[in-house]
């Protein structure tokens, strides 16, 4: 598909810090997306290796919201492929709910489900979807919740948890899947300033630990500590890519340039 | 009042204190209704026990002791047309003009709010009172009396009829909690294929809400039961037939309330239950369906609120004794006395059934949304 839009710029064939050669993870090939006439993504490629960690930055509009969201196919890209652990999710013979098990997302709205305490957040997909027995699904929630700290709050409903606590709470959530890969969407923008640190204390130590994670965000501090690799994108192409740290020291493209100076 | 930093465990009463004037007045308007509307059911309710023999206005009225309740009747005519009610009323009337002039006149001028809320609420009380009181004046002394009071308030001719009534009500009870149990399992799955992205299922599912909505009920029991279960030779009463339109129509109406529900949902409720695998279906059923479910608790109440009313229409069906339903049995006093007081005692039954109801509902609802911060709003 990639092959007939020879006009569209292109991104991810750089191998990453330390990629030594490994098979890709996750890789998007040629994706196009459009809402109606709206022309969203225009031809985007790039591709994960185990353990790095991606970061999308842009201004708003810019498509990266988007195409985080195609990368599990919550969005059915238009045209392109997205190939992850060597199947194409894009073909509609893929079982996309078994893909999606391996593929957490946490998104902006948190999106806990409100008649369910914390805890029944997390069991019930490994309940209902991974078949896990009761006992285990409470041993997994409470292992996942006293990672991100709250293990106290097991009983309470989202409603009587902060702004934070509900994001660690969905973190916890998408852990308790054991992804191969995590999808963050804008994760702390929904955040009272003094509560995005805890956030972002759990998505680092999770980059430690070595998972392999995409994450749109406007935290650059996050991004150039936490990042392996950045997508600078704006009007659905990947107008720069690089190492953040170098990115954010000497942006090459005009665009850049603008959007850093304007964030920063 | 109020000193900066210290904490008080409830808030200071701010409506400040009352006064003599408003607080005469609020009285003088509570009287008046107290008098107007109280004392004239109380002296109803004594006339109409007090099985004195006739009188002579009742005699001149057409009132014989051939009549089922006639001594009922004349005591409740004659409570009404009493010097004592006449005086009583009277009474009522002017605490209650005392207390519309005095409440209107001054309460603007009132300086804290619990006297001004006392004016107010005084008047008010005056105008209703003074309104019921000048009704009920005229209509002692006019020739309607006890032609309504013979027709509405002979309650006696009711007592061989209280069996059926019961058994009317039992039905009525039966015909509106099957109808609204098998309607809420019909909307559930017809709700779901509204919004279908099929529209192979969307279309069906539309074309069923739109013929049972657009359709009058009296047509569908009608139609059911003498053109299908009559006419086609099934095997089906008319009180099995009714219960089934009942079903099939109210499933219809909770359709609409299922569906508006669950697109009431956020959209993220549905992606972060795609995005852990669960499929559509299980999305619906664990994630959407159960807070969706709370939201339109009181549209769907109010649906089972007139369905209740609604079962009167097997009226139409012609049901065995032992099938009629309250309105059937209510009419069908009505047919073998012409006494409409089985039309007030029906009114009454309907009311017990279906206010308990509400006031049931808004508990469940409460209890459903205790510990759910957020889902409502």
């Amino acid at each position: 598909m990639s092959a007939t839009m020879p006009d569209t710029p292109r991104g991810g064939v750089t191998t990453p810090a330390g990629g030594n050669g490994r098979e890709p993870l996750i890789r998007l090939e040629g994706i196009h997306k459009w809402f109606g006439n709206l022309h969203v993504l225009k031809g985007i490629d790039t591709q994960l290796l185990p353990g790095e960690v991606l970061v999308l930055i842009g201004p708003s509009g810019s498509g990266k919201s988007t195409l985080l969201r195609c990368t599990n196919l919550l969005e059915e890209p238009t045209l392109g492929h997205v190939w992850f652990e060597g199947r194409d999710l894009t073909d509609i013979r893929t079982n996309l709910n078994e893909v999606r098990t391996r593929i957490g997302i946490v998104f902006q709205a948190f999106n806990l489900f409100p008649h369910k305490t914390a805890l029944q957040n997390i069991t019930l997909a490994l309940e209902k979807v991974l078949r896990v027995d009761a006992k285990e699904a409470r041993d997994r929630a409470m292992e996942q919740l006293s990672r991100v700290g709250l293990a106290e709050k097991a009983d309470s409903y989202p409603g009587q948890l902060s702004g934070g606590q509900q994001q660690r709470v969905a973190i916890a959530r998408a852990l308790a899947m054991k992804p191969k890969l995590m999808l963050f969407d804008e994760v702390t923008s929904a955040l009272d300033p003094e509560l995005v640190g805890e956030v972002l204390a759990v998505m680092r130590q999770l980059a430690e630990e070595g998972m392999t994670m995409m994450v749109v965000t406007h935290e650059m501090g996050f991004a150039r500590e936490v990042g392996n690799r950045m997508l600078f994108m704006a009007d659905g192409i990947v107008m720069e890519e690089g190492d953040p740290r170098e990115m954010f020291r000497n942006p090459q493209h005009e665009r850049t340039k603008k959007f850093l100076s304007q964030i920063l | 009042m109020g000193a900066v930093g210290v904490e008080i465990s409830s808030p200071p009463d701010v409506r400040g204190p009352t006064a003599p004037l408003p607080a005469t007045t609020f009285a003088a308007g509570i009287a008046s209704l107290a008098l107007t509307l109280g004392a004239t059911l109380v002296l109803l309710v004594l006339g109409g026990m007090s099985n004195a023999p006739l009188t002579s206005f009742c005699g001149s009225e057409g009132i014989t002791e051939r009549i089922t309740g006639a001594r009922s009747i004349c005591g409740i005519a004659e409570a009404l047309r009493s010097s004592t009610e006449s005086a009583v009323l009277l009474a009522g009337v002017v605490l209650g003009l005392i207390a519309v002039g005095v409440g209107f006149a001054a309460y603007g001028r009132m300086d804290t709010k619990r006297r001004r809320n006392e004016m107010l609420a005084g008047a008010i009380l005056g105008v209703q009172g003074v309104l019921l009181g000048a009704f009920l004046l005229w209509f002692g002394r006019s020739g309607t009396l006890m032609i309504f009071v013979k027709n509405f308030l002979d309650f006696p001719i009711i007592s061989g009829s209280w069996g059926t009534l019961f058994t009317g009500m039992k039905n009525t009870v039966i015909l509106a909690f099957g109808g609204e149990l098998g309607g809420i399992v019909i909307g559930l799955v017809l709700a779901l294929f509204t919004i279908s992205k099929q529209r192979t299922l969307r279309a069906p599912a539309r074309a069923y809400i739109n013929f049972f909505r657009g359709t009058p009920l009296v047509w569908q029991l009608s139609f059911a039961y003498l053109g299908l279960a009559t006419g086609l030779g099934l095997n089906l009463s008319a009180y099995t037939t009714a219960l089934m339109v009942f079903s099939l129509n109210t499933g219809a109406y909770a359709a609409e309330v299922f569906r508006a529900g669950i697109q009431s949902i956020e959209r993220g409720q549905l992606e972060a239950a795609r995005g852990l695998g669960m499929s559509y279906l299980q999305s619906m059923r664990y994630a959407i369906i159960p807070q969706a479910v709370r939201r339109v608790i009181p549209p769907l109440m109010n649906e089972f609120v007139i369905l209740i009313k609604d079962t009167s229409l097997v009226l139409v069906l012609g049901l065995t004794q032992q099938q009629w339903d309250l309105m059937t049995a209510g009419y069908q006093g009505y047919l073998n006395s012409y006494f409409a007081s089985f039309f007030v005692v029906t009114a009454v039954g309907y009311l017990a059934i279906s206010l308990p109801l509400i006031r049931l509902v808004n508990w469940i609802e409460k209890r459903l949304r205790s510990g759910l911060v957020g889902v409502t709003a």
